[in-house]
């Protein structure tokens, strides 16, 4: 694959505390942009070019550093070190009870009350990307262990952004790690109902008021069967009492040809959008595809003067399972001593002229 | 064989002869293949609705094309449950009040069109509709979204009807519809509310002699992939979102089926693509140099003016005017001018009424047999020839 990304830097902004936010633009060879912060390892916007070349800024953000921390609406951020929920805020770990922050009436989201989006990361250039480094102290949000978490972001001239974790412990801890990225392709100014998803998956996890996973059920004969490419705006229509619950979709999809934990990304889901003709292809080491659809988006403050309104957006979460480490045999979402976290997910953006 | 005690007898009433109905009846299939739902279903043989003794019919459901009012009328009091499928309205009443109801969204539909036309650069936009019909109520919808649409931008589109298609007005209602289209301000976007129509405007366009897409850029509804097999140029169109129209329509008819009842409720199916094809590949030259080169061409091209005089007018040397036109248009300012003829000796051979001699010294070329030179090199025929072929009968 051919890379010949471009790497600059500038202050972007303040924290309240005084602390200078930088921002770092990659460029590939087709004039994408995609912008990171060293504040939550946020992926601030990505420029990319439509049907007939135009660029527009296809993700979420914030206009000032200070939303980021204040609002936390996780607006492209890295997630740690628990992405999504686990119930109760508690888990047994090799016979200890141990209790997270409840962050989320009583369970845990995205990390806790301080979560890998709220921090700054060490950022270096190497092996032709931007690498990322943060040190999560033995403690963090409930959490044992003390974790070093490597992130390295990717852009190649196919318009391939590559994310790719590793991170060690030095006593068994959960470890889920995701991106929260919300994408619209249209760029500012619509909704993503237009949007027409497929997402390779036969199972969802069902979940109950609080969101937490009951069960997995067939996506066959309802609205969460993207098997083939449907319109976002139908399925959110569709009457499905899963969908009420949530407000639209807050779902995590059981993606299939998951065997074991397997290291290489397979393609698992895509979003096209008719009238930009921008096509979005996600691959994924992981198990589980959570998809968002921003139903509770209310008047954050966005880009440009905007104010995010209810499906603004919508965001493809790769990770494990939703309360995964209280579900039978969480082996595969523990990290020992010795052992590595290991996830990749590519976010492939390009441009399709027909259906 | 026997019927088991789930198999529930369903009707599909629609006139299946267009690619709309019939991709909606395979997204019902493709539904009950991904459910493993089994449904004994009665269609016409011919694919055509037929209504007669359907409120006597002994079944469980039905799913039915409601953009024909015949339907609704015959379905009024349907004791089975009926799932509508249709065109979408701004007029509330327009829908059945007591049925769910599965429409295609035609603002949607008109915003791609639209959006599709602005991108690649137009600014002048006029519609191709259809005589209003009980039948077609949506071709109304769509001029409405279309109305709407421009006026949020503050512009104006004109708007024409035609004629029902029939054999014995066919060249008439072609020569009417080619006047139209001379008249419009060129360089023009039309959409048309269905690909058929489409298809009148390219062979319109033909007849002409007006260029598509450089002059009249087009675009259509339901990329039916017949109608393209029947232009020359290939037809751009907007994918509408039938396949997903009848998924939706036989998930509530299942559940229906099965106690649940979804009155009034109105799902509206988005698009989803767009098939750019040749007919919309408008690219208009972002120097305003080109433009005012290409302007000046246009007004003066049959003249006999050389590149030296076009660059004099637009006030740049020939060598940067023959670099800008290279750059944006891949040719030279004499291959520009020599397009320019050949669109003008061609849309006056369309016409019959000059002779070969009299074009080549009204467009401009030094002698007739330098006109049939580029005729030869650029179209592939003679003067003589390309005026045969726009006399043929035209087929429909």
């Amino acid at each position: 694959m051919t890379r010949s990304m471009q790497i600059s830097s500038a202050v972007w902004g303040r924290l309240p505390s005084g602390d200078a936010v930088t921002r770092y633009t990659l460029r590939n060879a087709q004039d994408m942009q995609v912008s990171i912060m060293d504040l939550g390892g946020a992926l601030q916007s990505w420029l990319a070019p439509d049907r007939s070349g135009r660029l527009a800024d296809i993700v979420l953000g914030h206009p000032e550093p200070a939303d980021y921390v204040a609002q936390r609406s996780f607006f492209g951020s890295l997630v740690g070190r628990w992405a999504n929920r686990i119930a109760g805020a508690s888990f047994t770990l090799d016979g200890m009870r141990y209790t997270v922050d409840p962050n989320e009436g009583e369970n845990l989201l995205h990390g806790g009350w301080h979560g890998f989006d709220c921090v700054f990361w060490e950022v270096t250039e190497a092996d032709g990307g931007l690498v990322l480094r943060y040190e999560s102290p033995e403690g963090e949000g409930g959490f044992p262990g003390k974790v070093a978490v490597t992130v390295c972001y990717r852009l190649d001239d196919d318009g391939t952004l590559t994310i790719d974790y590793d991170a060690i412990s030095d006593a068994p801890t959960p470890l889920n790690l995701t991106n929260h990225a919300f994408f619209n392709l249209s760029g500012p100014g619509t909704d993503i109902r237009g949007h027409i998803l497929t997402i390779d998956a036969d199972y969802f996890h069902e979940i109950d008021a609080a969101l937490i996973p009951t069960g997995i059920a067939e996506v066959a004969g309802n609205a969460f069967d993207f098997r083939t490419a449907a319109p976002i705006g139908t399925r959110l229509d569709w009457p499905n009492a899963q969908l009420e619950l949530a407000g639209g979709f807050d779902h995590c999809f059981v993606l299939r040809n998951n065997l074991g934990a397997p290291q290489t990304p397979r393609p698992v889901a895509s979003l096209y959008d008719p009238a930009s003709g921008r096509e979005l292809i996600v691959s994924t080491s992981e198990a589980g595809l959570q998809l968002y659809t921003g139903n509770y988006l209310n008047g954050q403050k966005g880009k440009a003067g905007a104010a995010y309104r209810k499906h603004d957006a919508l965001c493809l979460e790769a990770g494990a399972f939703p309360n995964r480490i209280n579900m039978p045999d969480p082996e595969e979402v523990i990290v020992r001593p010795g052992r590595h976290y290991r996830q990749v997910t590519q976010y492939r953006l390009g441009v399709r002229d027909d259906a | 064989m026997s019927r088991t005690q789930t198999t529930h007898r369903i009707a599909l009433l629609f006139n299946a002869n267009k690619v709309y109905d019939r991709e909606i009846i395979a997204g019902i299939g493709h539904y009950l293949q991904s459910t493993r739902v089994v449904w004994d279903l009665f269609l016409e043989e011919d694919f055509r609705c037929r209504l007669t003794g359907i409120e006597r019919w002994d079944g469980d459901g039905i799913i039915a094309d409601f953009d024909d009012p015949a339907v609704c009328t015959a379905l009024h009091q349907c004791s089975v449950p009926v799932v509508a499928v249709g065109s979408s309205y701004r007029d509330e009443t327009q829908y059945p009040a007591e049925l769910p109801y599965i429409a295609t969204d035609n603002a949607k539909l008109m915003r791609l069109a639209y959006g599709h036309l602005i991108e690649v650069g137009l600014q002048q936009f006029a519609l191709y509709s259809l005589p209003v019909a009980p039948e077609n109520r949506w071709a109304q919808e769509r001029e409405a979204a279309f109305q709407t649409l421009l006026a949020a931008d503050g512009l104006h589109g004109a708007i024409y009807r035609g004629a029902s298609t029939s054999a014995l007005a066919w060249n008439e209602s072609l020569e009417r519809l080619s006047a139209w289209l001379l008249e419009l301000p060129k360089p023009v976007g039309i959409m048309a509310v269905t690909d058929a129509r489409a298809r009148h405007l390219l062979q319109a366009c033909l007849m002409a002699g007006i260029a598509v897409p450089e002059q009249v850029a087009i675009i259509g509804i339901d990329n039916d992939p017949l109608t393209r097999t029947l232009t020359r140029t290939p037809l751009s169109s907007v994918i509408q979102g039938t396949e997903e129209m009848g998924r939706t329509a036989a998930h509530l008819l299942h559940k229906m089926l099965h106690g649940a009842r979804f009155p009034g409720v109105r799902i509206l199916v988005p698009p989803v693509g767009i098939n750019v094809l040749a007919s919309s590949k408008h690219e208009p030259p972002a120097s305003p140099y080109v433009m005012r080169a290409r302007h000046f061409i246009r007004q003066y091209g049959c003249q006999g003016v050389k590149t030296e005089q076009v660059a004099d007018y637009v006030g740049v040397s020939r060598s940067s005017l023959e670099e800008y036109f290279r750059r944006e248009l891949g040719h030279t300012v004499h291959h520009e001018i020599l397009r320019h003829k050949l669109q003008i000796a061609q849309s006056l051979l369309a016409e019959h009424a000059h002779s070969s001699a009299e074009i080549a010294i009204r467009c401009g070329f030094t002698s007739l047999q330098y006109m049939y030179a580029v005729f030869r090199r650029e179209l592939g025929c003679t003067p003589k020839e390309y005026q045969e072929r726009m006399r043929q009968p035209t087929a429909s």
